[in-house]
């Protein structure tokens, strides 16, 4: 079986990493010539080399209301990590689906196509009313519904109209060459049924997070059900916090130190355990992971360098060509 | 006094000579032998280069030759300039981003989000044209269905939200088209400046809108009394609603080193215009007021490219060479510049320049041209002494 596993980079989990903020305030012996240039960007990139190079398929950038937005932090990252595929969350309220899919068609015709498009959970009322998205929480799945039935379809090519109740497209769709490349890797998310049906229609990848096994099991015979309704499969993901080291011992210490909660869903042990556990979620059916650890940069070297093979070995699945 | 001069990143492709019309950088004609970003390998493959790489050229070209930036232009057959900044942020050092965009795109907290983001990933070099014309049938395919004069009154809105988050911990608005509740840019992203604006539109509903939110007010090139006219306009009538502008202007140029080799290369272009783009221009529509002053120049009509040089060294052709708008100047090196000082004089504050092809213009007009501005006055001075 295949399976594609990305490396999160969390831009709110280390906010002050590498920003001039973060130097020392008195000057100390070492002399320090860094200018306010090099910031937290210089991190992400980083991050994102560290993940290409330690053989992770992809990237993946959660939407963080607290910290950059993840579609300007991929393109920033793209050209210095020429394999690694982008996949940037945002709401669908961030703009016109028209825009959106110009956006992304652009980002696949400069980046040999490398984009995926998570779109992220539209959060509480509240939260809406904070990002000026003034729909209402029962609209919520339909307007997403629209958002990618218009964005697919003007990708497609001229001669689309389209009358929603959110958006509205006269003669619209992309002419050659904005066409010509694929649309983005679309990657949804949510247990509800409503969301799971979304999934069926729209997503290639839904992502879960990190649950018990039978939860997960259950989920994913429910979307694969009502996918082939659809004549269409989507493929499950998840994104799963882990905690590895050489030994489980310095695993279950490291996680004591963290103060990570006894019940929390953090997959602990040494490099043989969590790809142990790790292959234990891909028999159930996961197809995509999103691994994720702090300090991302570190880790990502880490879980690339040791966990990345055994689980490859143990599921069958190669690394991607360079 | 210094002025801030801009290049232009073309984003439907480029032409390596401004006397052929096929689109041989970039994949806007098929990918033929000479064709570069993509080009064909050894072996007649795509050779993997796409058409960012030949805009890093470009951006680079700028910076090295002394422009402080470039606009990105937006259309609907056009790359992206939100996606094309970030891509090219960390591999160019002052150039800025003018990126153009229509605001009822775009969330305005998103594009608060974006763009203090991009701020980080640049170092301050976001800059916004923000577009509100167009429309008729070309506002219908981004899916924008709203008349004219709403369109501005959304901008305003746009506006007032975007400034409101990034200067405020808690901030609501109620508007006609947007409604926000206690809205902000997180500390983190707040702390970045907000980017110079740079706005267009000739109507009244335009200045309105520039008065209280532009820092510059840009316009196409137009003759040069009519251009002296409309600045003063915009500076009175910006004054008199609370905010003097500044104001720009788009300028295309084709210098060369002496006045004959520039209009030799312009006769070459003219002369190859085909049926198919005379007709094709002829039927664009747009309810846009700028587009249409344009338009009334009429160079699809044009028999001789001599019949459109409707001044010293300002020909209204260009926009049969390449997409754009008609009129541009046309001269030596020095009559160039000199052009540039009289438009100095009748009250350009900035400007965005161009030449085909972008990047070895970039090089020429930044080596030849702006070294030369303000020396004839110099001169002048000198001589008078």
């Amino acid at each position: 079986m295949t399976i594609q596993i990305h490396w999160q980079l969390d831009v709110t989990a280390e906010a002050g990493r590498s920003e001039p903020s973060a130097r020392p305030r008195v000057p100390g012996v070492a002399r320090d010539v860094r200018t306010p240039a090099l910031n937290r960007y210089d991190y992400y990139a980083q991050v994102a080399r560290a993940a290409a190079l330690t053989g992770f398929d992809g990237l993946f950038i959660p939407y963080r209301e607290d910290g950059d937005d993840s579609q300007i932090v991929a393109a920033a990252l793209a050209r210095t990590t020429p394999r690694l595929r982008l996949v940037p969350e945002f709401p669908a309220s961030a703009g016109s689906a028209v825009y959106a899919a110009k956006q992304a068609a652009t980002f696949q015709r400069f980046t040999h196509q490398r984009l995926g498009w998570a779109i992220a959970p539209d959060g509480d009322d509240a939260a809406r009313a904070r990002r000026g998205d003034q729909v209402a929480a029962k609209d919520l799945a339909e307007r997403l519904d629209e958002f990618l039935t218009v964005a697919r379809a003007v990708h497609r090519g001229p001669s689309f109209t389209f009358k929603g109740r959110f958006f509205e497209v006269q003669n619209g769709g992309f002419a050659e060459p904005l066409n010509r490349v694929a649309f983005p890797t679309v990657y949804l998310r949510g247990t509800e049924e409503e969301r799971l049906k979304l999934s069926a229609r729209h997503a290639d990848v839904h992502l879960l997070d990190a649950a018990p096994a039978d939860e997960l099991k259950n989920v994913i015979e429910v979307l694969g059900w009502l996918a082939l309704q659809q004549g269409r499969s989507v493929a499950a993901g998840l994104i799963q916090p882990v905690l590895a080291r050489e030994t489980a011992e310095e695993a279950e210490a490291a996680r004591r130190d963290a103060g990570i909660a006894d019940d929390a869903p953090v997959i602990t042990g040494s490099y043989d355990d969590v790809t142990s556990r790790l292959a234990d979620l891909a028999s159930l059916g996961i197809r995509h992971f999103v691994l994720t650890a702090t300090p991302g940069f570190e880790e990502a070297y880490r879980i690339g360098q040791f966990v990345l093979p055994r689980l490859r070995a143990l599921t069958g699945s190669a690394r991607a060509a360079a | 006094m210094t002025i801030d001069f801009y290049w232009r990143l073309p984003t439907h492709g480029c032409h390596s000579s401004l006397r052929h019309h096929a689109y041989d950088r970039g994949d806007w004609s098929p990918t033929g032998p000479h064709h570069i970003a993509p080009g064909l390998d050894a072996s007649g493959a795509d050779d993997g280069f796409r058409y960012i790489d030949h805009l890093a050229e470009i951006a680079r070209a700028a910076e090295i030759s002394g422009f402080i930036g470039g606009l990105i232009p937006s259309f609907p057959n056009t790359d992206d300039p939100w996606v094309i900044a970030p891509l090219l942020a960390r591999e160019t050092k002052t150039f800025r981003f003018m990126i153009a965009f229509q605001p009822g795109f775009l969330n305005p907290v998103q594009a608060a989000r974006l763009s203090a983001s991009l701020q980080r990933a640049t170092g301050g070099r976001t800059v916004y044209n923000i577009i509100t014309g167009g429309g008729g049938p070309a506002q219908l395919w981004w899916g924008d269905s709203f008349s004219h004069d709403d369109r501005y009154g959304r901008t305003t809105e746009f506006l007032d939200i975007l400034k409101g988050v990034w200067g405020s911990d808690d901030f609501s608005y109620q508007g006609r088209f947007y409604r926000i509740e206690n809205g902000s840019l997180p500390p983190l992203l707040r702390q970045e400046p907000l980017p110079e604006i740079w706005f267009s539109g000739s109507s009244d509903a335009a200045l309105q809108t520039a008065a209280k939110h532009a820092d510059y007010y840009l316009s196409w090139l137009e003759p040069f009394d009519q251009l002296a006219d409309k600045f003063a306009r915009v500076k009175e009538r910006t004054a008199a609603l609370g905010g003097r502008k500044k104001c720009a202007v788009r300028v295309d140029l084709v210098a060369r080193p002496t006045e004959e080799e520039a209009w030799r290369d312009v006769r070459i272009g003219f002369e190859n215009v085909s049926a198919e783009t005379r007709d094709r221009l002829r039927g664009q529509q747009t309810d846009s007021v700028g587009a249409s002053r344009q338009a009334a120049l009429r160079p699809t009509e044009a028999r001789r490219y001599e019949d459109l040089i409707i001044a010293p060294n300002l020909w209204a052709g260009f926009s049969l060479l390449r997409g754009g708008p008609a009129l541009g100047i046309v001269g030596s090196y020095e009559q160039c510049a000199a052009r540039l000082d009289e438009l100095i004089r009748l009250g350009a504050d900035a400007f965005i320049l161009a030449g085909t092809p972008h990047l070895e213009e970039a090089y020429r007009v930044g080596e030849e041209v702006l070294p030369l501005l303000g020396q004839a006055a110099g001169r002048q001075r000198v001589a008078a002494e």
